[in-house]
């Protein structure tokens, strides 16, 4: 059969250059800011994906991993005697200011633990030996504080809480949502050379499971031993962590707007040049209507139409998304970029442009064929 | 036995009405075309030739009387079905050829016969076919904006002929060509139409068109006043073949 529509899409190539541009422009745009709000959310969570526990224990109403309150440090005792636990530690996140070269101070978010490689993480480093950090005032400093806090080398010493550190390794991918840099210190260091605020204090107890356990019956119980404190499973507390951003404050509905721009600046392309393509074919489409074509037909022709550009226009502006992705990488920034996450775009493309041709309905419905005889 | 009327309409009257203000635009026509039939429909500016048109094309509905496509009464209180008689039963030729711009001589024709429900190659083997029979088959894969107004006016034809409906209904075919091409693409139209067998109706104000026609219809304050056959043809007759000929036989219409 003729294609009619991608004919006449086709033959006025400028036109249809201007809806695909504007269609690419509204996937660019949706692509990049959801993938780099979804990039900052996988970094609020980094951690808690990659620490090999089955559930935290947090202090009560905790909003997110990075601003967890303190409790006792002692109420690990408590959580290993429990049945089913194979193993559980005392996790200190904090924030605290670092002194850098220049005299000048920056906020670091420290994560400190007895025993690191038990629970796997970091997971990525060089330089020492994880379990080095025990044996005197060192830190692992992510590859990611150059940015923040300038060039850095292994040996290199950092002062942070008035006390002087030796860097003794780099990690790699240990982030926070507000991208501050993340570093690694021996739990009873952190506790030593902190505020009071931390000593005897812990943030979270991470909890491994024995296999055979049952995890609901090892969290109530938990529950039960520890009335002034919470216990997520890894993943609620990676959800509860996200939320907190998407939720609490307003990058959700920031990120939800420019979804909803992106999403009107396509309709909108998509609607104003189908519209007037359409007004410029009526006499063309009044012809189709002349030898026998139905309404139905012409619809069709539109809505082809508004799919060809969809597609032209997603599989540009998802080219340019992913152009963009090592350039915003130097900067540190991650967009997070799922074949699921795209397929849901495409698909969105797709109905969007659909529901945008049906402005050109009516007028299609109007068209009265008598038009071709009149000259 | 069956009938060879292929288009009939009965006391077909046509009112507009816009802002109370009402203007009958044809009164009581009747007319019969025949199978093979050629008849040219002749009448100023504002008689009412193009509501017909669009009325026996199935385009207008009328505002009382009946059309009788094919031996088929044409449902009129269903206007959205009117595009299905006019799929399955009427070529149309315009005044301004209205050809698809994006689409070569061939597809213009071949995407009539889509309309018309022929797909694939067996479309194309026709519109093959009905270029060749007005003489464009070099020109098939040409855009109309490279045709001359002839040509187009060839295409639109062969168009309008590719799947060889019963009635062919043209409006003022050779308004938009030189006199030479006019005559040419009226005899080129006639002989294919008879052909064909299909009824034609032209709608004109050129009295030269008259000539390749079986009967004048005049039409006048949208009353219909038969002509006088020039020479009592009959669609057996022969067309003219020359420019005398074709004057001499207007001559005797006008």
């Amino acid at each position: 059969m003729v294609d009619l529509a991608r004919k006449n899409l086709l033959h006025d190539k400028l036109r249809f250059f201007i809806t695909v541009a504007g269609v690419a422009f509204a996937v660019t745009l949706v692509l990049v800011q959801v993938g780099l709000f979804v990039g900052l959310l996988d970094n609020s969570t980094v951690t808690i994906r990659h620490l090999n526990a089955d559930l935290w224990v947090t202090s009560h109403n905790s909003a997110n991993i990075d601003f967890g309150h303190t409790f006792s440090d002692s109420y690990v005792y408590r959580v290993r005697s429990v049945p089913g636990v194979n193993r559980a530690d005392n996790l200190i996140v904090c924030f605290t200011k670092i002194s850098l070269p220049n005299g000048a101070q920056e906020s670091m978010e420290v994560y400190a633990m007895e025993n690191f490689e038990r629970w796997g993480i970091p997971w990525s480093y060089t330089g020492a030996r994880i379990g080095d950090l025990r044996r005197g005032p060192y830190m692992l400093l992510d590859d990611s504080a150059v940015r923040r806090f300038g060039p850095f080398s292994i040996g290199e010493y950092r002062e942070f809480e008035g006390k002087r550190m030796q860097i003794i390794g780099r990690t790699q991918g240990a982030r926070s949502f507000a991208t501050t840099p993340v570093a690694f210190v021996d739990f009873d260091r952190m506790q030593s050379i902190s505020d009071r605020l931390l000593r005897g204090n812990t943030t979270y107890i991470v909890v491994k499971l024995e296999p055979s356990a049952d995890l609901e019956a090892v969290r109530r119980e938990l529950q039960r031993r520890l009335p002034h404190n919470d216990v997520f499973t890894s993943g609620e507390w990676a959800n509860r962590s996200r939320n907190y951003w998407i939720e609490s404050t307003g990058l959700g509905l920031n990120m939800y707007l420019t979804v909803f721009l992106g999403c009107l600046v396509g309709i909108v392309v998509v609607a104003q040049t189908l519209y007037t393509s359409t007004v410029e074919h009526l006499k063309e489409f009044g012809t189709v209507k002349a030898i026998g074509g139905s309404n139905g037909l012409i619809y069709r022709i539109v809505g082809q139409q508004a799919a060809i550009s969809a597609v032209f226009g997603f599989v540009l502006g998802a080219g340019q998304a992913l152009a963009l992705r090592p350039l915003l990488s130097k900067l540190q920034l991650q967009m997070v970029l799922t074949p699921d996450f795209g397929i849901v775009v495409f698909l969105g493309t797709l109905v969007l442009s659909l529901a945008a041709s049906a402005v050109s309905f009516r007028k299609i419905a109007n068209i009265d064929p008598a038009l071709v005889f009149r000259t | 036995m069956e009938s060879n009327v292929v288009l009939e309409a009965a006391e077909v009257a046509k009112t507009f009405t816009e802002r109370s203000i009402s203007v009958a635009v044809l009164h009581g026509i009747d007319l019969q075309l025949q199978r093979g039939e050629a008849v040219a429909l002749e009448g100023p500016s504002g008689s009412g030739k193009t509501t017909l048109l669009s009325i026996l094309g199935c385009i207008l509905s009328p505002s009382s009387g009946r059309v009788i496509v094919n031996g088929q009464a044409v449902n009129s209180s269903r206007p959205q079905l009117l595009h299905e008689v006019r799929k399955r039963s009427i070529g149309f030729v315009f005044q301004q050829f209205n050809l698809f711009p994006a689409l070569t001589a061939l597809e213009n024709v071949e995407y009539s016969l889509n309309i018309r429900g022929h797909r694939g190659i067996e479309a194309r083997k026709e519109a093959e076919r009905a270029l060749e029979s007005v003489g464009l088959a070099d020109r098939s894969n040409s855009l109309p904006r490279d045709l001359s107004g002839g040509q187009k006016q060839r295409v639109a034809i062969a168009r309008a002929l590719a799947g060889r409906p019963p009635i062919l209904l043209a409006d003022e075919p050779t308004a938009n060509l030189d006199s030479t091409t006019g005559l040419q693409i009226l005899r080129l139209f006639r002989t294919l139409a008879r052909e064909s067998g299909s009824g034609l109706l032209i709608v004109t104000h050129d009295p030269k068109v008259s000539a390749f026609a079986d009967r004048t219809l005049r039409i006048e304050d949208g009353k219909l006043v038969e002509g006088s056959s020039p020479m009592a043809r009959g669609p057996q007759d022969c067309i003219p073949q020359n420019d005398q000929e074709v004057m001499e036989r207007g001559a005797l219409t006008s």
